[in-house]
């Protein structure tokens, strides 16, 4: 709990950084979609997700992204990983057919753990993205973005800048929130509450007793939030002005060169994936069979 | 000239009670008011009535000649600008420069205008080598300096400070309330008004307006409203530590007359030997 810098932003001075907020939200919306288009055979699925993580692995050590706070909020998933594994191994699956072990007379697929790396490597990537982009990415200049994205549903009354705005706002709050969190939980423990040890039941009374204040805080905090903020002139429904220019650069160009060849690639595979007999690409490309 | 003018100014929260109950008071323009008083004397509601947080029950404020209702209220709150307690809890934008354009976005700024304005203010409250920084990497003192620059930004008639010092530490204490003795000087037609509970920096103020449970109990120069022994006694306040000076000089038979601050008085006391 110590050290979460998930997801905040970073001043640094890197292309990722300079580059337009709109231009990395429609980035980021072609990497999520590469990343669910599924193929026929596992074995493409896990290179071409391995190749794409290369790619982003790439991206964060431009934009200076620290993988050990990727590393770090890894450390928290392992749960998540064991109950995926459980459940992939003990859910009768028909189209399983490889077995890799059988205990009694109860077999073990390799399709399970197939299926629990393959969530677990779209998590990571979508992870990476997401980081990339707020850690980049000023909350300011994510709403304005954002904005900008939703501005066609203003038509149908959609409010856009409101949400825009509640989202960079809930951006610029999570160091906030998180050092109130690390004061309620050291008020607590001087008062003997006991967050690590104890049953499962006293942890959960423990983190009630962390839970409560720490919503009431936040609540009083958006009180005198609004309050600030109607104070210093702010009408959601009246026009502003904006101090950050959103401006479409030539690195953008470049950026989303970049990005949509890859993209380009993926999808290409796909549907040829898709439309002609299921072909093992390990099989074409490297001329091995692993046995499919 | 009359900043604000209340008129039979009353508001309760429940039924119980008034929060603010029939005050009457006319402010100068371009005078340094301090607003003291016990908790829960009504000191914070006044402020948020001002600038139209809270509606008007009943009674009339003006602000600078215009009528509190809400079809005013961006006006008024164009011309009046608050600095809240809590530092991190008025800090909207994600960067010092941010912050400071938060107001002039939403008053309609033009763009190219912008840089000028944010680096004139940032300069004046001393954070012009922290524009790019984050909340979270600058001290509470910091973070109410921001604030002040913000709301300066947008050339208010009025400024109020609303308990602006009473959650940092000494340090941020002294930076804030240098910035005010220096916009004092410098800005002679603004009008500030500190909501505190620090009486040393109310014995600074050109009046005080003393609140207690909701009724306007005195409005006066500071040193006539401290000399008044009963007064602050009812008022659960304490005395400044130069009128207690003064009072035990007299007291060993040493007048040191109307010494305004501890050097003039040091300096009194001394020269007297």
């Amino acid at each position: 709990m110590n050290d979460i810098t998930f997801g905040r932003y970073i001043a640094r001075e890197t292309p990722i950084h300079h580059l337009d907020a709109r231009n990395k939200l429609l980035m980021m919306i072609l990497f999520f979609v590469s990343i669910f288009l599924q193929f026929n055979l596992w074995t493409t699925n896990l290179i071409i997700g391995g190749i794409i993580l290369l790619f982003l692995f790439v991206f964060m050590l431009i934009a200076k992204v620290s993988l050990k706070d990727l590393f770090k909020s890894l450390k928290g998933m392992w749960f998540l990983v064991l109950f995926l594994l459980i459940i992939y191994i003990f859910l009768p699956n028909s189209t399983y057919t490889h077995v890799a072990f059988s205990i009694g007379s109860y077999n073990i697929y390799w399709d399970s753990f197939y299926q629990c790396g393959y969530i677990l490597l779209r998590l990571v990537m979508m992870l990476c993205i997401t980081m990339i982009l707020t850690s980049t990415t000023k909350p300011m200049d994510l709403t304005r973005g954002l904005e900008w994205g939703m501005t066609p549903l203003k038509v149908v009354r959609f409010p856009a800048h409101e949400i825009a705005m509640t989202i960079s706002i809930a951006l610029r709050f999570i160091p906030t929130i998180l050092e109130e969190t690390k004061r309620i939980m050291k008020a607590q423990e001087s008062r003997g509450v006991d967050f690590s040890h104890g049953s499962l039941k006293n942890k959960f009374r423990a983190i009630i007793s962390l839970i409560i204040p720490l919503f009431v805080s936040a609540i009083e905090r958006s009180e005198e939030l609004a309050n600030a903020m109607e104070a210093r002139g702010y009408d959601p429904r009246s026009k502003r002005t904006h101090f950050q220019k959103l401006q479409f650069h030539f690195i953008d160009i470049i950026g989303l060169f970049i990005v949509l060849v890859i993209f380009g690639a993926v999808l290409t595979l796909f549907i040829i994936d898709h439309n002609f007999e299921v072909v093992d690409i390990i099989n074409v490309i490297f001329g091995v069979e692993v046995g499919i | 000239m009359k900043t604000i003018i209340f008129k039979n100014v009353s508001y309760s929260y429940s039924k119980e009670g008034f929060a603010i109950k029939n005050l009457s008071l006319e402010l100068e323009e371009g005078s340094y008011i301090a607003l003291v008083g016990h908790n829960g004397s009504g000191k914070s509601t006044l402020a948020k009535l001002i600038i139209g947080l809270l509606p008007l029950q009943s009674g009339e404020i003006i602000v600078n000649g215009l009528k509190l209702e809400k079809a005013n209220y961006s006006k008024i709150r164009s011309q009046v600008g608050i600095v809240f307690q809590n530092p991190d809890n008025q800090f909207i934008g994600s960067t010092v420069e941010d912050d400071i354009a938060f107001g002039l976005e939403n008053r309609q700024v033009p763009q190219e205008d912008m840089r000028g304005i944010i680096d004139e203010f940032a300069r004046k409250v001393g954070m012009i080598d922290y524009l790019k920084k984050e909340p979270t990497n600058l001290s509470g003192g910091q973070k109410q300096r921001v604030a002040i620059a913000g709301i300066l930004a947008l050339q208010p008639k009025v400024i109020i400070f609303d308990e602006a010092t009473s959650m940092l530490d000494p340090r941020g204490r002294n930076e804030i309330s240098k910035i005010i003795k220096e916009m004092r000087k410098n800005m002679p037609d603004l009008t500030i008004i500190s909501i505190t509970h620090d009486v040393e920096e109310a014995y600074q103020a050109d009046k005080v307006v003393l609140l207690n449970k909701g009724e306007l109990r005195a409005y006066d120069k500071p040193s006539v409203i401290f000399s008044n022994e009963e007064l602050i006694k009812e008022c659960n306040l304490m005395k400044p530590f130069l009128l207690n000076v003064r009072d035990e000089c007299l007291k060993v038979g040493l007048d040191i007359g109307d010494a305004s601050s501890i050097e003039e008085a040091v300096e009194k006391i001394c020269q007297s030997k």
